[in-house]
């Protein structure tokens, strides 16, 4: 059965009981708002790999397009998985790497919308000790686009991996399926301030002993802005880490939204854990909510735990910074930025980190001009 | 102790495991319709009112879908149609604990009732099946205007103030078993402490299921009137058959300006009872209300104490530990809306789960939109004993107020090594060593009990963790 059958089979709409679907119903996120359609006026976005300064990338990578082998991924929701699999079933890449692929230039994945409504799948598929950075920017000014990125990080890899919406308002629906290798690291980061509607859904399992796993976010939302993060990380064999760390900023009448699961099952013995959720409300209308949870079935664990906190600005640190002769809006944006550069900071390398605090910086300009 | 094998293999080492001899003077035929609604209503001769609200409630039941959330696959195993609405086995509630029928009076003597009324509390209701079969309190309190009686003859002789705060803060319509409770509720306490008056020693009521396949729906509402206090303790246990019963109790508490209620629990049914108990209070002004929650029992516990924090500077706080043994599943919490500006709240949850037992804790906080300066603070442990046994942590927080501070953290762990060496290498058996930890661990909670529950509960656990090493 094909990936809109099986779609189109799923008779009943999610359940809102159910927390991934809790603030942002499917219908909400659907191109047309009309569940018990496929539309087919789905384009392709344009996609492009190069270096992040521009130059061509080296030998041992490459983006084809074409279907990969299956693989185990984690457990997937069956509603926007195969949604979005129906809707980019032209426009499915792969991007390979060879087997002790390393390069210090970062990689850059550019999908540039085309139009009104846009899909595309990636496969990563990451060969055996790999060493990189990876930055994918999805650009342009669509009225909806889907993101499908499953695969796999292959055995001892080490790959730092970052998504960054800078879609102009619209829509943006993104699924990550992503398991790990035998002792791989893989630090995933998502740095969003774009679209004006996210609904992304970040599943990664760690299927393989040694495993290592980081989820950062760093969300900025603002004016109308609506972001829904449900992060899920899968403990599925002994002695995997795991550490997320989220922090979003919300001002205007914007509201964040992140759900975490934190599975570890029976025989991860040795498991460490831990999912962190920070929401910095800036604005009276701005609204956060946050569900951690942890579901534990082995007891032999180095440690399981999540936590989350939500406040408004410290008003010792803006008392500080107005003293020392800050203005109150660059004080703010100061600290703003300090409490976002804190994940921003561990996503990447220096020359990453710079590309991005530039970006950050002049989307805390246009926060203050609106 | 005439358990089956069936039966103690479900509930292992369980003490109020005993039964009496079904002796009763009215018992229903098993399953509910419009007429048991009626019949139970004329029974108790209630206001036109009353029975109004209980077929309204019978109808919202029958056609409300079970929760989509929770143990969902153990909920699907009640069969309401086996269950037995209601069983009276005594002819009165007594004030006089030799009036009281003889086999009843020993149930509750083996469970230490009477004993503890006479050393530590202010009042007593005991209640056996459907009704409450004794009741007394101080007469002091009673001069200073207290009330506290079972909720039918506080029904019979306060009927507008029940009218006016029944279902004021539970509505039938809230969840399918606060409307099941609303159709078929029988006994539970009732009680009014007029402004000013402070109950100084606690007041409590017994819960005893005796029969098989029985029901217990009783409703408890509490109202503290202006600057007034009051703690409430319960407690509760079944004998051990090998068919199930059902426990969907309501609580309301109303916390005018300035009051204080502390509502303890200590839950201890037997492994073959389903516990769903819907538990909420609204405080006022400056008022505070306390849930102190313990989770020893039952098969299925879907359990979580709410406070709505209406009025300014009020305060919350829930304190619960919950103990998930061999087939059981507590899936308990707390959920706490912060709907009013200066309110503060505090949630702390203790769970351990043993012999592929299963500890949930699910939470919900709020803070709305107009609420100013609130906050809240969360803190979740849980203990896992061994391979076979899990824990979950769902906690929800919304905030829509940006002046809000509000921490949730959980962790998820073993006993540590270290600790039971420690205990051992002073003398202390790993099985007393284990003992003394997870006592330890219950500790925050164990320290807000009056001390007879407390000692209580400690031998309770200890009960639990024998034959836990090795």
């Amino acid at each position: 059965m094909n990936a809109e059958n099986k779609y189109l089979e799923v008779s009943e709409l999610p359940n809102r009981a159910d927390h991934l679907w809790r603030y942002t119903p499917w219908k909400k996120v659907h191109p047309t708002g009309n569940v018990n359609t496929v539309p087919k006026e789905i384009t392709e976005p344009k996609i492009k790999l190069l270096n992040l300064d521009g130059t061509m990338v080296p030998p041992g990578i490459e983006l084809t397009k074409g279907v990969a082998k299956e693989i185990k991924l984690p457990d997937s929701d069956v509603v926007s998985t195969n949604f979005l699999k129906a809707v980019s079933s032209n426009s499915n890449w792969i991007l390979k790497t060879k087997s002790n692929f390393n390069t210090k230039n970062p990689i850059l994945i550019e999908i540039e919308t085309n139009g009104e409504n846009n899909a595309i799948q990636l496969t990563l598929d990451i060969g055996l000790s790999n060493e990189f950075e990876i930055v994918t920017i999805i650009k342009g000014k669509p009225n909806w686009m889907g993101l499908l990125r499953t695969g796999m990080i292959g055995d001892g890899s080490n790959i730092n991996d970052m998504t960054v919406g800078l879609q102009e308002g619209g829509t943006l629906l993104r699924v990550d399926g992503i398991s790990l290798g035998r002792d791989a690291q893989f630090r995933t980061g998502t740095v969003s301030s774009g679209s004006e509607r996210t609904k992304a859904d970040l599943r990664y399992r760690m299927g393989q002993k040694g495993s290592d796993l980081r989820v950062l976010g760093s969300i900025l939302s603002r004016d109308s802005m609506h972001l829904d993060y449900h992060i899920e990380i899968q403990h599925d064999a002994p002695q995997t880490f795991s550490r997320l760390a989220w922090h979003a900023a919300c001002g205007g009448r914007s509201r964040t939204i992140g759900t975490g699961m934190l599975k570890v099952a029976n025989g991860s013995k040795g498991a460490d854990a831990s999912q962190n959720f920070h929401n910095l409300l800036l604005s009276k209308n701005a609204e956060a909510d946050g569900i951690p949870e942890l579901e534990v079935l082995e007891n032999e664990v180095v440690g399981c735990g999540h936590g989350i906190a939500n406040g408004p600005i410290d008003e010792d640190q803006l008392f500080y910074l107005h003293a020392r002769g800050f203005a109150p809006k660059d004080a703010e944006s100061a600290l703003i930025a300090a409490f976002l550069n804190s994940t921003l900071s561990k996503m990447g390398s220096t020359q990453v980190h710079d590309w991005l605090s530039r970006m950050l910086s002049s989307e805390l300009k246009n926060m203050n001009s609106s | 102790m005439e358990a089956s094998q069936e039966a103690r293999d479900a509930v292992g080492d369980y003490k109020a495991g005993w039964h009496d001899t079904e002796n009763s003077t009215i018992r229903f035929d098993s399953g509910l319709s419009e007429k048991v609604v009626r019949d139970i209503s004329e029974l108790k001769k209630e206001p036109k009112w009353m029975t109004d609200i209980r077929i309204k409630a019978y109808k919202h039941f029958v056609n409300r879908p079970m929760p989509t959330w929770g143990n969902m696959s153990m909920l699907k195993q009640i069969d309401f149609n086996k269950v037995c609405y209601y069983l009276r086995s005594s002819d009165a509630t007594e004030n006089d604990w030799d009036d009281v029928p003889e086999e009843i009076r020993n149930t509750f003597d083996k469970l230490g009732i009477p004993d503890a009324e006479q050393k530590w509390l202010s009042g007593v209701t005991a209640q056996y099946e459907s009704e409450a079969v004794y009741h007394s309190i101080r007469e002091d309190l009673v001069e200073q205007g207290v009330i506290f009686l079972d909720m039918d003859s506080g029904l019979r002789e306060y009927p507008d103030l029940v009218k006016k705060w029944f279902c004021s803060v539970v509505p039938f319509s809230d969840n399918k078993f606060s409307a099941l409770n609303t159709a078929v509720w029988s006994g539970g306490s009732f009680i009014y402490v007029p402004k000013g008056v402070h109950v100084e020693m606690p007041v409590q009521a017994y819960f005893r299921i005796n029969a098989k396949n029985m029901g217990q729906f009783e409703r408890t509402l509490i109202i503290a009137d202006e600057g007034s206090s009051i703690h409430y303790v319960e407690g509760c246990t079944a004998p051990t058959y090998s068919t199930d019963s059902l426990h969907s109790a309501v609580v309301e508490l109303i916390a005018l300006p300035g009051s204080h209620i502390r509502y303890s629990t200590v839950q201890n049914w037997s492994a073959n009872v389903y516990n769903l108990v819907t538990k909420r209070g609204i405080a006022h002004e400056k008022s505070k209300i306390e849930w102190v929650d313990g989770n020893i029992g039952s098969k299925l516990t879907m359990k979580y104490p709410s406070v709505i924090l209406k009025g300014e500077g009020s305060h919350a706080e829930v304190i619960s530990v919950a103990y998930s043994g061999k087939g059981q599943h507590q899936d308990a919490g707390a959920k706490i809306h912060h709907l009013a500006s200066n309110t503060t709240s505090k949630i702390l949850s203790k769970s351990i789960s043993k012999d592929g037992g299963r500890g949930s804790y699910r939470g919900m906080v709020t803070v709305s939109k107009k609420a100013e300066n609130c906050k809240l603070n969360i803190v979740c442990d849980a203990l896992i004993l061994d391979e076979k046994s899990r824990s979950d942590t769902y906690p929800t927080m919304e905030v829509s107020n940006s002046t809000a501070k509000c921490e949730h953290e959980a962790s998820v762990s073993k006993v540590s090594d270290d600790q039971l060496f420690y205990l051992m290498s002073r003398g202390h058996s790993e099985e007393e060593a284990l003992a003394l930890i997870v006592n330890g661990f219950f500790e925050p909670f164990t320290r807000e009990l009056p001390m007879e529950y407390a000692v209580e509960l400690n031998k309770l656990m200890a009960l639990e963790m024998e034959g836990s090493i090795g």
